[in-house]
């Protein structure tokens, strides 16, 4: 299988101005020399991606997430190392390159405020040297699946949140690209908007062989697509593996979230699991995820409880974990 | 670079247009308000000066219509630059957001959708009166085939130098986030070019020549057309006007290297 | 009183934070007035009644008189009333126009210091022959109808403000027909309405827009019969009044309007 993506030994450093940025400082700096800082964002980080791979790319924020993926589209140049996506140098801006990625990043867009939808797709077609049967059949497809045909016509600023995503990301895949950036792409959106973009993101990848780079604060995200994962943090590759692996082994619990009506002594709740939190009503209860249906069971016969949760370890505790050395258990 | 394919620019520029134009059509209100104003502004400003000229007999040692057509030049460039350019006044919004990443992650040039990304539409309303303007005064004067030549060589020019101080502005604004201030302190001193700049006294006239190039701009161009400047005056111009352009070129290259090797 | 006071302290600095923007405020009014210098300069003023140091007198006052009634961030308000914001101030405690009074004070107070400093500088630079009013009654005049002026503006931009409780889409239009255009133009402040054909002239000044800077610049040049001097302060006073009371009543209807559709 192709390589699409070959990161050797890349390292990205930022030199940052003590006072920050603005006029001011600009012409304070040209008579005082300014007291500058080196950051090093990417410490010599190394991966390759196969063709029609969906790689999750998590850790903590400011680890170097998108950094990563600003250098793989060609939005910043290394400072050391070797970057090659689709066999193209991405700083090197060639429009045969940017024809095939795409970048979406949550809260940034592309689309014309106050125009209809269907005018910023056509703008991309036009731009992507699509072909009008090929714009036409991909348009109908995506629409068709994102479910929004009847918005089509509708001004961008008139949207919700969730809606436009689904547009942002219409426009983004409306040339088929071949490599998929997406950061945060389910940011702010409601539980229902959320898996209908999940969804797709795993159809698009399952039908169009596309290679999708992903990141995401929200566990769900990557449960539901991310076969494999590459954790960061602080600027290294702490772990680069199968999701299953990491889940097994380091969410090896999920949480039962319980609403009592009545207080119940802590003692006997941890009979249950590890009591995380407790918090009258509110009691958080970690228990292993092979047993949880049973523990929840449990928990439901012995306790005066008016509301249950199952919910997954949140992504950070597991990052969190991973920092801490916790790779063997 | 990358290839430059004219066809394939001016085609994307007449989809921003288009775009421009569909964006109007949900203002109407305030699109006619401000078309109204502009024309009542021409008006306003003509009539001032024709009333001022005609009662004193020109400016400078120019004539009455020499002088109007001094400022009728003026506000042709000017209205052009407008109509072109209009998307610089958008530029701050697309940094601060940081949508600027996206712009530069599409296959077009940055800097063309930077600066000629949404041709103001109002203006396509506004440039042909003046046009007919500055071709009625220009009959008028009546000059030869060669001066009038000079003339359109040299708005040409202006329009070029216009462009050339756009992209430094934008250029600049990618360093310091500030682009309002520095288009309307250009936009202030363009004002100064309604009138022959000859009524400015020294070291202001030289400031305003080469310096910040109003009077080449506006000045020179209707003075051409009188026959007051030489061929040779003519070339400088348009060297000047080129070595610009080319200068504010390599500084957008500058000020792209600096923004990609910053974290926004 | 207090409350007012504060929002004058505020809005003092508040100006001070955004000194950049102040300054390059104060600089584009320069620019405007040495165009208007050396326009003048290169033309026989005597023609519309001016002598060389009375049209330089024009200039400089203009910088100071601009200050005095122009600056003002009451056209902040028609973008409240566009986008709903007028709302949080409603809510307040706070009289709306004694607050927009008390910030214009603030505003008025930095540019004119700021004005009497550029004016100093540039009278050392270009040491014009400058005409300088001595009558004491023409001054006392003069700065009546700088009274009237300033509250002639306020109620001009508050009623062009007001466009948007009808139709929010005009945004910030209908000011910048007023002001920018109608308002920079025939008041005076970008050359003096004697340029006008006599008819032309006697019919503006039955428009309120010279009581703002022209008619204030010729009382302090005091170069007017009596007649011409009275009739100007009792029209700025008919104008002062009749503006003020048609703000009111339309800033009420509007606001009606506007609580009806709760933007």
């Amino acid at each position: 299988m192709d390589k699409v993506i070959i990161v050797d030994h890349l390292s990205k450093n930022f030199t940052v101005n003590e006072g920050g940025t603005g006029i001011k400082t600009t012409i304070k700096s040209l008579f005082t020399k300014q007291n500058k800082k080196i950051v090093r964002a990417l410490k010599e980080i190394s991966f390759t991606i196969q063709k029609g791979e969906l790689v999750g790319f998590i850790g903590p924020n400011g680890a170097g997430k998108t950094t990563t993926m600003k250098v793989l589209s060609g939005l910043l140049y290394p400072t050391s190392g070797f970057v090659s996506v689709l066999d193209f140098d991405p700083f090197g801006k060639f429009r045969e390159f940017l024809k095939q990625i795409s970048l979406v990043m949550g809260q940034k867009n592309q689309l014309w405020w106050d125009l209809p939808v269907i005018n910023s797709f056509e703008f991309n077609r036009v731009i992507y040297d699509v072909k009008e049967k090929d714009y036409k059949r991909n348009l109908d497809n995506l629409v068709s699946l994102l479910g929004v045909s009847s918005l089509l016509n509708t001004q961008v600023r008139k949207l919700s949140l969730g809606q436009r995503m689904k547009m942002e990301l219409i426009a983004s895949l409306i040339y088929k690209p071949k490599v998929l950036f997406l950061d945060e792409p389910t940011i702010g959106l409601d539980l229902v908007a959320q898996q209908a973009l999940r969804d797709f993101i795993y159809e698009y990848n399952k039908k169009e062989e596309a290679t999708i780079l992903l990141t995401s604060h929200n566990m769900s995200d990557l449960v539901d697509l991310a076969r494999r994962v590459i954790v960061v943090g602080e600027g290294e590759i702490v772990y680069d593996g199968a999701f299953d692996e990491l889940t097994t082994k380091f969410a090896g619990e999920k949480i039962i979230k319980i609403t009592l009506s009545e207080e119940v002594n802590q003692k006997k709740l941890e009979e249950v699991g590890v009591v995380k939190k407790y918090n009258y009503p509110y009691c958080y209860i970690s228990v292993p995820r092979s047993t949880v249906a049973f523990a929840a069971a449990e928990v439901l016969q012995k306790f005066p409880v008016v509301d249950l949760n199952i919910e997954e370890v949140a992504v950070e505790d597991i990052v969190r974990k991973v920092f801490k050395g916790e790779l063997k258990s | 670079m990358k290839h430059l394919d004219v066809r394939f620019y001016l085609k994307i520029w007449k989809l921003m247009a288009k775009n421009s134009i569909l964006s109007l059509l949900n203002k109407k209100e305030s699109v006619i308000i401000f078309l109204i104003g502009k024309f009542v502004r021409y008006i306003f400003y003509f009539g001032f000066l024709y009333f001022l000229v005609t009662k004193t007999n020109g400016i400078s040692g120019y004539t009455a219509i020499q002088t109007l057509f001094f400022t009728a030049t003026y506000t042709l460039v000017d209205t052009i630059g407008q109509f072109l350019f209009r998307s610089v006044y958008t530029f701050r919004q697309l940094i601060v957001t940081g949508d600027f990443d996206l712009v530069l992650l599409k296959p077009i040039n940055p800097l063309f959708r930077s600066i000629a990304g949404g041709p103001d539409p109002m203006d396509l309303v506004t440039i042909p009166p003046i046009i007919a303007v500055v071709v009625y005064i220009d009959l008028l004067l009546n000059p030869s085939m060669l001066h009038t030549t000079f003339y359109i060589l040299l708005i040409i020019n202006a329009i070029i130098i216009s462009m050339s101080i756009h992209v430094f502005v934008v250029s600049l604004g990618i360093i310091t986030l500030s682009v309002d201030h520095l288009i309307m302190i250009f936009r202030d001193f363009s004002t100064m070019g309604r009138l022959p700049i000859d009524i400015y006294k020294s070291p202001l006239k030289e400031f305003l020549t080469f310096i910040v190039p109003v009077g080449l701009m506006f000045s020179v161009p209707s003075k051409a057309l009188m026959g007051i400047i030489s061929p040779l005056g003519v070339i400088l111009s348009i060297i000047f006007g080129i070595t610009l352009f080319v200068l504010s070129l390599k500084f957008w290259q500058f000020a792209i290297k600096k923004y990609t090797s910053a974290s926004s | 009183m207090d409350k007012y006071f504060s929002v004058f302290k505020i809005s003092l600095a508040h100006e001070f934070a955004y000194k950049l923007n102040f300054l390059i405020w104060r600089f584009r009014n320069i620019i405007q007035i040495l165009v208007f210098f050396f326009l003048w300069s290169s033309v026989d003023s005597t023609y519309f009644g001016y002598s060389q140091s009375e049209i330089f007198a024009y200039a400089f006052l203009l910088i100071i008189i601009r200050s005095i009634v122009m600056s003002t961030k009451a056209n902040d308000v028609s973008g409240y009333v566009s986008s709903g914001e007028l709302s949080n101030y409603l809510v307040k405690p706070i009289n709306f126009f004694k607050y927009l009074l008390s910030k214009d004070l603030a505003v008025k107070m930095l540019n004119i210091a700021f004005s009497f400093f550029e004016v100093t500088i540039l009278y050392l630079i270009l040491k014009p022959n400058l005409f300088i009013q001595t009558n004491p009654i023409q001054l006392i005049l003069f700065i009546i109808s700088l009274i009237f002026a300033v509250f002639i503006f306020f109620s001009i931009i508050i009623l062009s403000s007001s466009a948007p409780f009808w139709v929010p889409e005009i945004g910030w239009g209908v000011q910048f027909l007023v002001i920018s255009i109608f308002v920079e133009f025939l008041s005076g402040a970008f050359f003096p309405l004697d340029v006008f054909p006599k008819p032309i002239y006697e019919f503006l000044k039955l428009t309120p827009f010279p009581y703002l800077v022209f008619i204030p610049i010729k009382t302090y040049l005091g170069n007017m019969s009596t007649f011409e001097t009275t009739k100007n302060l009792l029209l700025g006073g008919l104008w002062t009044i009749i503006l003020w009371l048609l703000m009111n009543k339309v800033w009420k209807k509007g606001l009606k309007v506007y609580e009806a559709f709760g933007r």
